[in-house]
């Protein structure tokens, strides 16, 4: 087991560089997933570590060695690929043990972590198989298998489950979510999903344009986003964000509208700033939403709504901006209905609307 | 309803037409060989006979006896030719799979300047007549002292096989995922290993018809070997087919059993590979 | 480690390359030398009795050059674009059979394994004017009761030529458009029949286009065979009766071998090279085109 230590790690593709001078510490035994939009760098970044793609500029270790220019073997991690990269000319169990069998370990030993490895991921009526006979989960778990059975320092995650039906994830999230309680290994996850982020992650980093934008656990980054692209990019429905100017300690958006200035954040008069409140804490009144300490109220037109069950997506025009709101305990809404909306204003943001930074004091 | 006979009528009459159209056309593909075939067990006089003999008479085994004796008319050598063809196609192929394995994992593998360019340069090589190749050939082949030697024709086979092979083992190594090789990186193999023990066996199907493809390209060439061999020491099957002709007779009933004796590895080997074979040129070529 | 190190790609590209010119380009080049001198096989040192460009000016100038070389072209246009529409029709034929397929699939493959040589002597010995099965047949049909001089004619001789030609090399573009039309996908072929395509225009405007990146490879890799039907032409006529079938590759053939005119055989030689390479590097650029077309292409 190791921690991994990224410092100002680059990859350039001759003049194009795609990740810029990204400094990561991960800790020994800590689960990292690394989100972002398609084409960030994620992969990229995960591939460095793991040794695939050349390190262009900057410092990689692994446990307290620098690992640059070592060869993926000698970095003592495994991978599990998106499309899991099984053997397809191997038996499950020949999968699973290759790795060993290239270590010339003896062939005892590598029965017993066969073995061992296929009964944790229930795999072992499995073994005589070969991947071309297994279904997309079953696959999905020989891919994990193969990773486990070495003992690596190191599990590096490229977007495990992207190729699995919505309940198969659900399932095998929390799968590995237990394996890393069982085994304790550093992981470094990469993936789209950000539930599978929130849920999985001891910290989460976020990415953009070969960039690291935010580095905190779930929480951290769903509470106190760094700026307005983590704002959005977490969180499901996206956090609603308002344009406005700072008027008289207040903030007005372009319909007159004043929102008071969100506790613990504050801006000069006159400048532009850009509000954020996620739909749980916009509802309307009557609707159970948690007092805290600063609430708001504004006045809404809205234009749909949408039941998802326990709860019903509302969707209102404020300034002129499409803003989410949740209702807790469903009614009948009129297309064109004007509600009054409570803000609890505690959870609310506020960021520089042209950098985007949140205006943290 | 009339247009609903109509349309059955239409339809019986299309499959008629193309059961036919069918039939006529195997029947052009398989029947000048089956004629050689039948040929090689037939006395040379039903052979000549005239008018024609429809239903055989006697088949007999004259002509292989003959062959294989090494007496029949003119005592042609055969089992040496077959010799020489086997140890020839032999090893010429399995230097161009080697070689050819080669460079088409460089083109599936590798981005570099110029792939473009450098893969129709390789191809344009294969587009050089043998005729027109096999003088300058003949005159450097003279000088290093290899006409007329095993040696001397696997090169020039090796070289005759090298582009094709290139392009069918590139389609094959492009239908391997790269991740493969990478998971075995990373299982702990050096670049040779994941090389060995997990691209080449996923491709090996795919490989072994392009060998077969090279080995039938040098079982079957003519034009250099004709020009590179002159005795018994290298001279080839299709070679020695001309030794069934004199200025003014042909040794009709010979000729067809030593033909029988060439298509025969030629059609086993065609019938074992030729799916691999078709998947591997148009994976090349489409997805090039 | 800081030898020369050369890109992996190079090193693995290099035994083709160094095969590859030793035995295609050096004797190329060699060739090349050769058609500016006056060589003769006969007299070696005659290798070094530089002529400029006489060969070439004295091929120009020959009229039985220029006829083998229109024949060339004329041959290979009928003969690739003949094999390419009964390929086409055989392949088509084939796929619409349900039961057998495999079979005849393998039988539709047979002229592949003949050796060019052998179809040679096969179809001299089909259409020989005495014994061949062809006159044998017709006579015993009563459909003529002369003996058609198939080899003999200088016009049925190239007939004959053809025949072989295509007998052989139909089922290379058989084999591949049958894969293609195996490999189409099955959506846009029902699309065009519920949009009221009858048979021919689903074929004409779905199948066919995408069937052409596979009629390019079968080109291409014939392109860059083309000259396996010298094999053919030496044994069947060797270029008679009286040159009416003489193509480019025997007549090289025989100045070379027969006149022991090197040089000069060389420099024709060079025209024949050029003429396949300009077909290879035709068929491979329309091929790269309808793969993009297609979006099939990386
Ligand atoms: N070989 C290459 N040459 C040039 N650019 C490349 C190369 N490989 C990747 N890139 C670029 O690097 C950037 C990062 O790619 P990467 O695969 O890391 O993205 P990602 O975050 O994993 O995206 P996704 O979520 O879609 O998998 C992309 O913009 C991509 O176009
Ligand atoms: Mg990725």
């Amino acid at each position: 087991m190791a921690q991994v230590q990224l410092q100002g790690i680059v990859k350039a593709y001759g003049a194009l560089q795609v990740v810029h001078a990204i400094d990561l510490d991960i800790a020994d035994g800590e689960f990292v997933v690394l989100v972002g939009p398609s084409g960030c760098g994620k992969s990229t970044t995960l591939r460095m570590i793991a040794g695939l793609e050349d390190i262009s500029g900057g410092m990689l270790r692994i446990g307290d060695r620098v690992v640059n220019d070592l060869p993926p073997r000698d970095r003592n991690i495994s991978m599990v690929f998106q499309n899991y990269a099984l053997y397809p000319h191997m038996t499950v169990r020949e999968n699973l043990g290759f790795s060993l069998k290239i270590a010339k370990r003896a062939e005892a030993e590598i029965a017993k972590a066969v073995t061992e490895a296929a009964e944790i991921l229930s795999l072992t009526p499995l073994l005589e198989r070969k991947p071309g006979q297994l279904s997309g989960g079953q696959r999905q778990r020989v891919a994990m298998g193969r990773a486990i059975v070495r003992h690596p320092d190191v599990f590096l995650f490229d977007e495990p489950l992207s190729n699995l039906d919505a309940k198969l994830r659900t399932q095998m999230r929390v799968e590995i979510k237990k394996l890393h309680q069982r085994l304790g290994t550093t992981i470094v996850y990469v993936t789209h999903d950000q539930v599978e982020a929130m849920t999985l992650a001891d910290r989460i980093v976020i990415m953009r344009d070969g960039r690291i934008e935010q580095i905190g656990t779930p929480l951290e980054v769903f509470e106190t986003p760094v700026n307005t692209f983590v704002a959005t990019f977490i969180g499901s429905p996206p956090m609603n964000l308002l344009e406005g100017r700072i008027t008289d300690g207040t903030v007005e958006l372009a319909d007159g509208t004043r929102l008071p200035i969100p506790p613990g954040h504050g801006a000069a008069e006159g400048r532009a700033v850009t509000f954020g409140v996620r739909a749980d804490n916009i509802m309307p009144v009557g609707h159970a939403l948690p007092p805290t300490a600063h609430m708001a109220d504004v006045e809404m037109e809205v234009q749909l709504s949408e039941p998802l069950g326990t709860e019903t997506l509302l969707f209102a025009m404020l300034a002129g901006t499409e803003v989410q709101a949740k209702m807790l305990n469903p009614r009948p809404v009129r297309l064109g209905e004007r509600l009054r909306f409570q803000i609890s204003l505690d959870k609310c943001h506020l960021f520089d609307a042209e950098t985007g930074a949140a205006l943290r004091v | 309803m009339a247009s609903n006979a109509e349309h059955r009528l239409r339809k019986r009459l299309l499959r008629i037409a193309h059961l036919t159209g069918l039939f006529l056309a195997m029947s052009l593909i398989c029947l000048p060989g089956l004629w050689i075939v039948l040929n090689s067990f037939r006395p040379t006089v039903e052979i000549m006979a005239k008018p024609p003999v429809w239903i055989p008479n006697s088949l007999n085994l004259d002509h292989y006896r003959a062959m294989f004796g090494g007496v029949g008319e003119g005592g042609v050598p055969v089992l040496t030719y077959f010799r020489n063809s086997l140890i020839i196609s032999v090893t010429s192929t399995l230097v161009a799979l080697l070689v050819g394995m080669a460079g088409g994992y460089a083109f599936a593998r590798y981005r570099f300047k110029g792939k473009a360019a450098l893969f129709v340069g390789l191809m344009a090589t294969r587009a050089v007549p043998g005729v027109a190749l096999s003088l300058p050939l003949f005159i450097i082949m003279a000088r290093a002292g290899i006409i007329d030697t095993h040696f001397g024709l696997i090169l020039t086979y090796v070289a005759l096989n090298v582009p094709f092979t290139v392009w069918l083992i590139d389609g094959f190594f492009r239908q391997v995922p790269r991740e493969l090789a990478e998971a075995a990186e990373i299982d702990g193999c050096t670049r040779w290993q994941a090389f060995w023990k997990v691209e080449f066996p996923v491709a090996r199907a795919g490989i072994a018809s392009a060998g077969i493809f090279a080995f039938l390209t040098s079982w079957n060439e003519y034009a250099l070997a004709s020009q590179l061999t002159r005795s018994v020491n290298s001279k080839t099957m299709p070679v020695g087919l001309l030794d069934f002709t004199s200025q003014f007779t042909l040794n009709w009933g010979g000729m067809c059993a030593l033909a029988v004796l060439m298509i025969i590895p030629a059609l086993v080997l065609t019938f074992l590979v030729q799916k691999h074979l078709i998947a591997g040129l148009t994976f090349g070529g489409v997805k090039g | 480690m800081s030898r020369l190190k050369l890109p992996p790609w190079l090193v693995l590209l290099l035994p083709a390359i160094i095969i590859l010119m030793a035995v295609v380009l050096v004797p190329l080049v060699l060739s090349f030398y050769s058609s500016f001198t006056a060589y003769q096989l006969t007299r070696p040192d005659s290798l070094t009795k530089w002529i400029g460009t006489f060969n070439y000016r004295k091929a120009a100038g020959d009229a039985n050059f220029w006829w083998a070389f229109g024949r060339t072209v004329l041959l290979l246009t009928i003969a690739l674009n003949l094999e390419m529409l009964l390929g086409l029709g055989l392949a088509v034929m084939v796929s619409k059979v349900t039961t057998g397929q495999r079979l005849l699939r393998t039988a539709m493959m047979f002229p592949m394994m003949f050796s060019p040589v052998l179809v040679g002597f096969q179809f001299k010995f089909i259409f020989n004017d005495n014994v061949g099965l062809v006159n044998n047949a017709l006579q015993s049909l009563g459909l003529t009761d002369v003996a058609i001089p198939w080899l003999v004619d200088g016009h049925l001789a190239m007939f004959s030529i053809i025949f072989a030609e295509i007998w052989t090399s139909t089922s290379v573009f058989a084999i591949l458009i049958l894969a293609g039309l195996y490999a189409i996908p099955q959506d846009p072929v029902e699309a065009a029949k519920v949009d009221g395509c009858t048979p021919w225009q689903s074929f004409r405007f779905v199948t066919l286009p995408f069937l052409m990146p596979f009629i390019y490879i079968a080109m291409a890799i014939r392109s860059l065979d083309v000259a396996r039907a010298y094999d053919i032409v030496q044994i069947m006529t060797n270029g008679g009766p009286a040159r009416r079938t003489e193509l480019l590759w025997t007549l090289i053939g025989r100045t070379a071998y027969v006149d022991a005119r090197m040089g000069y055989a060389n420099a024709m030689g060079y025209i024949a090279i050029l003429l396949s390479i300009f077909f290879t590097i035709y068929f491979f650029r329309k091929l790269t085109a309808a793969r993009s077309e297609l979006g099939m292409g990386v």
